[in-house]
């Protein structure tokens, strides 16, 4: 076949081969353009990131990059004239958050994803399958509206229910509860998919052990499907690292102090970019870049960190 | 199977919803006075916080957090609408024209939040709304002086008055109308559909700002009003700074949610002005037994002396 | 036989636990819908999408030589409405779309001398008064001014107390959101005459041309990192770089619709060259073959043969990024701002749609409402773009299983 091709390729005209240099290196420089588009993002926010470390900040003095990462306030003094900015207690939330809030979904997600793949009989799965997706193309705006109308109440009555003053629903648990419900989505229909390529075979094998449906499915589906699932997992945590307007309707904006109390209000990474900036110029626009830097080095370190995990599990994966 | 599957995961949707709506029906009556106060305030940009920051003499809180009691929570004008329709712990502050019947609006130091306490200066917590010009001859031509000027004249008629007052600010006390000063101003009897003036400033203004704009469109010739607001430093920036004024962003008319202070104080006096008050309203649960406070009182709040209801409500 | 009941017990958990979790998105999404029109139902109607967000105002006043009315009304009112029979009109309280109090005007008698009234600006035709006009005010000589804040007894009360009146100001319904809609649509098509091109090229040559090594490989781990990237930080990007180059290049002053359309570009490009790929691998290797074979040279076998099969994909890549412009919210905060305008130009600051949540959520005055209804709104709108991506998939996948049977 290859000899054919060359053969035919030989007889084209010469004008089309120039056309096909033309061709391919518009869409090189294409490929390098959607390509580059990381290096330029990470360059700019890198660029306009480190200002405030480096530059006295027109006389108001260089953010400490220590004090920056590990500090408890994320401002001491007034707005434009300090330099005392700390985000250590909001990344711990960020982090926080992201944790439980995919302690909720993941399971929920791939059992979700389980249910569609095996369990449910063929009608209720596509209804479901629609549900899902529908779910996963809602605006995370409107989840935020939907966390400010009705989760926060749910929330603050729930803590006067036990007893605890909650701050109007303004809560880490408000936060984790709408992340989680705009992960779940995610994780399931990744999941479903994993879970749908687990090879027939090993399926029926262990069906053939004496093993009832229900256990195969448990035991030898959701185990051969691992390294998709952890995949969902990644994109999920991914989704809620990144997650801003709506996460900024339910948290209440924390200004200070390291709270892992569920019931107290918080502060993430994006919450805090995106609250107040109106002016556009001056330290406390800086400063935001900076913390767009310290989002970014988290999702990375993150996502190396978890991929490490997965490549150490998926290795025991059985596939074909 | 299937049916009984399917019977199963309705019953338990229905069994949710019927939880969730159950829920939220009930609310309790009893005021608790050992409960702490839950602060709610607006961000660092927040005209309407340097305006209730200042008249409650706390004014570093204006643009500082850090001097705020522990553990305050920082909510948009909405989100501090509807939270203390939920939380009956918590206090905070909106302008007058948001107050609702979903919340409990206080008296300040004795005094009812209305329109008439304002305009009569018996009400403290307000901040003013301001305007400043360009020089005069500094504007992209002489149609579009002439109708800032007139517009001017507009905001202290009586006509422009009911404007603002319509909008929730409180205007100037005025005795004549738009009609009786219109003679002086020719501009506005020809058709100026082609003039576009720019309006910009402080953001809490806009709306009243552009109801005013909206107003006297159609008594000026119907000339195009462009709205660009962005906070009230921006007021002088925009119109008199001469780093900024001839850029793009430049403006016709600066508005201003506060009073004019240090540099902005050089523009001569006739290029700025008052236009109306805006009462803010200290805000509570409706379950809240409180009904009047005191500046002291509300300083106390924000800067954590009084930690719990009882503390101020058995002084 | 015990152990086997166990082993039933057990299993009826777990598969109960599978059924549990399920409930939860269908609740959730039960949840979101119910909320949301619970909410925003009331405001939904036509003229909300065709309404403009600024109403037009006009001030009028009587004609010299008119007479009152002293008419009972010709139809059936209300008992909402206020009826003055001296000057033949009936006003009612209402709101406005962003929740504000209006009067507005619910008959008018045909004597009534507010029938038509003389344009007291520059216009020289009289005014014909509709009764989808809300009434600002009405002022008079040497009486309190009647505003629409005071409710439409008051303006009843008012003009039955007085025997002219000095000025009249009315206006359109304000408060739709046509601009919104406009703004989303403009940037609809702006965002993919930028990224359709790019995207679609760049899957092009790294499924068509690229040779398998190294760099290839850190191409497309680029481009696959771009997803990971938060939507806030792209929004960063766009203020950092997009905006003022706008700024310096044409006359915008700010955040403006080709910002914005750029760094939506950039947001979608990893979707678009990922759904673009996916679908350009599954064309057969054949197809290509034959087509050279013919004759035909590469490029010609890239657009006529190789593209035209992959088109449903495209599509679908075009349809989840309009689907994913929609609902965009963070990076257009940044990229473009939050002033909501009717006058939609590509240097001009307007918002989209889910950012008029956003501003309307932050902003004053308070609206949950308005909200809602625009949730609704996107909702609506991506559904059925969902439905259409199901419906080209599935006939896509008959279409090539038809082929290779």
């Amino acid at each position: 076949m290859p000899d054919t091709l060359n053969y035919y390729q030989k007889n084209n005209s010469k004008k089309g081969l120039i056309i096909d240099r033309i061709a391919k290196n518009i869409f090189l420089s294409m490929a390098i353009l959607s390509s580059s588009f990381i290096i330029i993002i990470a360059g700019i926010i890198l660029v306009r990131g480190i200002i405030p470390f480096t530059t006295d900040n027109l006389g108001i003095g260089r953010v400490s990059l220590l004090r920056f990462l590990t500090g408890n306030t994320w401002l001491i003094g007034q707005t434009f004239a300090s330099n005392l900015y700390s985000i250590g207690f909001i990344i711990a939330s960020t982090l926080f958050i992201t944790i439980l809030s995919l302690l909720i979904s993941f399971p929920v997600g791939v059992l979700t994803a389980l249910f569609i793949a095996k369990v449910a009989p063929p009608s209720l799965a596509k209804i479901l399958r629609t549900v899902v997706e529908t779910l996963a193309s809602i605006p995370s705006i409107v989840f935020g509206l939907f966390g400010a109308g009705v989760i926060l109440k749910i929330v603050y009555d729930f803590s006067a229910l036990i007893g605890y003053q909650s701050k109007g629903g303004n809560s880490i648990l408000s936060v984790v509860i709408v992340l989680a419900l705009m992960t779940i989505p995610t994780i399931t229909t990744i999941s479903e998919v994993a879970i749908r390529s687990v090879d027939q075979s090993i399926e029926r094998g262990s069906l053939a052990l004496g093993a009832s449906k229900t256990q195969t499915n448990f035991k030898v589906v959701l185990s051969s499907a691992k390294s998709g699932i952890f995949t969902a997992a990644i994109l999920g945590i991914g989704r809620s690292l990144g997650e801003a307007t709506a996460v900024s309707l339910v948290a209440g904006g924390r200004r200070s102090g390291f709270s892992f109390d569920l019931l107290d209000t918080t502060s993430t990474l994006t919450t805090i970019m995106l609250e107040g900036l109106k002016e556009t110029t001056g330290i406390d626009y800086d400063i935001r870049f900076s913390v767009g830097l310290v989002l970014m080095v988290v999702i990375l370190l993150t996502n190396l960190l978890l991929n490490a995990v997965k490549r150490r599990v998926g290795v025991v994966n059985v596939k074909e | 199977m299937k049916k009984i599957s399917l019977f199963i995961m309705i019953l338990l949707v229905g069994i949710t919803v019927l939880a969730c709506g159950a829920q939220t029906t009930t609310t309790a009556v009893t005021f608790d006075e050992s409960k702490s106060i839950n602060v709610y305030t607006r961000d660092t940009t927040s005209g309407t916080r340097t305006g209730f920051m200042e008249g409650i003499g706390f004014a570093s809180a204006a643009t500082s957090d850090s001097v705020l009691v522990q553990g305050f929570i920082i909510k948009d004008n909405t989100g501090i609408l509807s939270t203390l329709a939920i939380d009956e712990y918590g206090i905070g502050y909106v302008s007058l024209s948001s107050v609702n019947d979903s919340v409990k609006g206080l008296n300040f130091n004795g005094v009812e939040p209305t329109e008439v306490n304002v305009i009569n200066d018996t009400y403290g917590l307000k901040r003013p709304f301001m305007y400043m010009l360009r020089q005069d001859g500094d504007y992209p031509n002489d149609t579009v002086e002439a109708i800032v000027k007139a517009f001017v004249a507009f905001l202290s008629s009586s006509d422009g008055g009911d404007i603002i007052n319509n909008s929730g600010a409180i205007a100037l006390p005025s005795t004549q109308t738009w009609d009786q000063i219109k003679s002086s101003h020719t501009v506005c009897t020809q058709n100026n559909a082609a003039i576009t003036v720019r309006f910009g400033g402080s953001d809490s203004i806009q709306k009243v700002a552009q109801a005013l704009t909206a107003a006297f469109m159609p008594k000026c010739g119907n000339f195009i009003a462009e709205h660009d607001h962005t906070g009230s430093s921006d007021a002088y920036k925009r119109t008199n700074d001469p780093a900024i004024k001839d850029t793009a962003v430049g403006k016709d008319v600066g508005f201003s949610s506060r009073f004019f202070r240090d540099a902005e104080l050089n523009v001569n006096s006739s290029l700025r002005g008052q236009l109306a008050w805006d009462a803010i309203v200290a805000i509570v649960h409706v379950n809240n037994p409180l009904n009047n406070v005191t500046a002291a009182d509300l300083k106390a709040i924000y800067e954590g002396s009084y930690l719990t209801w009882a503390a101020l409500l058995s002084k | 036989m015990s152990k086997n009941k166990k082993r039933m017990i057990k299993d009826g958990i777990l598969q109960g636990i599978t059924y549990l979790s399920s409930t939860v998105s269908l609740i959730t999404l039960l949840a979101i819908v119910l909320f949301v029109f619970g909410r925003g139902y009331k405001l939904l109607n036509f003229d909300l999408i065709v309404e403009n967000f600024e109403s037009q105002g006009y001030v009028a006043d009587l004609f010299d030589d008119f007479i009152f009315c002293d008419c009972p009304a010709t139809i059936d009112l209300s008992d909402d409405f206020y009826y003055s029979e001296k000057w033949g009109i009936a006003l009612s309280d209402g709101t406005d779309l962003l929740g504000k109090n209006i009067i507005e005007i619910e008959y008018i008698h045909p004597d009534s001398p507010f029938k038509m009234v003389q344009d007291k600006g520059i216009g020289e035709e009289p005014i014909i008064l509709r009764t989808d006009y809300d009434i600002i005010r009405i002022a008079f000589e040497d009486y309190p001014t009647a505003l629409s804040r005071y409710g439409a007894k008051n303006m009843i009360d008012s003009l039955n107390a007085n025997n002219s009146i000095r000025e009249i100001e009315f206006r359109t319904k304000g408060g739709g959101v046509r601009g919104s809609i406009l703004t989303t649509i403009y940037l609809i098509g702006m965002t993919l005459m930028i990224a359709l091109p790019i995207g679609v090229g760049a899957a092009i040559y790294l499924n068509e041309y690229a040779p398998i090594n190294r760099i290839t490989k850190l191409m497309r781990s680029l481009i696959e990192t771009l997803t990971g990237v938060p939507s806030i930080i792209y929004g960063l990007m766009g203020l950092a770089i997009f905006v003022p180059l706008t700024v310096n290049l044409t006359s915008a002053t700010g955040g403006n619709l080709i910002s914005g359309a750029l760094t939506l570009a950039v947001i979608l490009m990893p979707v678009i060259i990922r759904t673009t790929e996916e679908s350009l691998k599954v064309v057969p290797d054949e197809y290509r073959q034959a087509s050279l074979a013919v004759g035909a040279n590469k490029t010609q076998t890239t657009f006529k043969v190789v593209l035209p099969s992959a088109l449903p994909g495209i599509l679908t890549a075009t349809l989840l990024a309009i689907g994913r412009i929609i609902g965009e919210s963070a990076a257009l905060v940044f990229a473009i701002g939050t002033s909501i305008k009717d006058d939609v130009s590509l240097t001009g600051k307007s918002t989209t749609l889910a950012v008029h949540i956003w501003a309307m959520m932050t902003d004053e005055p308070a609206n949950i409402e308005l909200s809602a209804t625009i949730a609704i709104i996107i909702i609506f709108i991506v559904v059925i773009l969902n439905i259409i991506i199901k419906i080209i998939s599935s006939r896509y996948l008959k279409q090539k299983m038809g082929a290779s049977s």
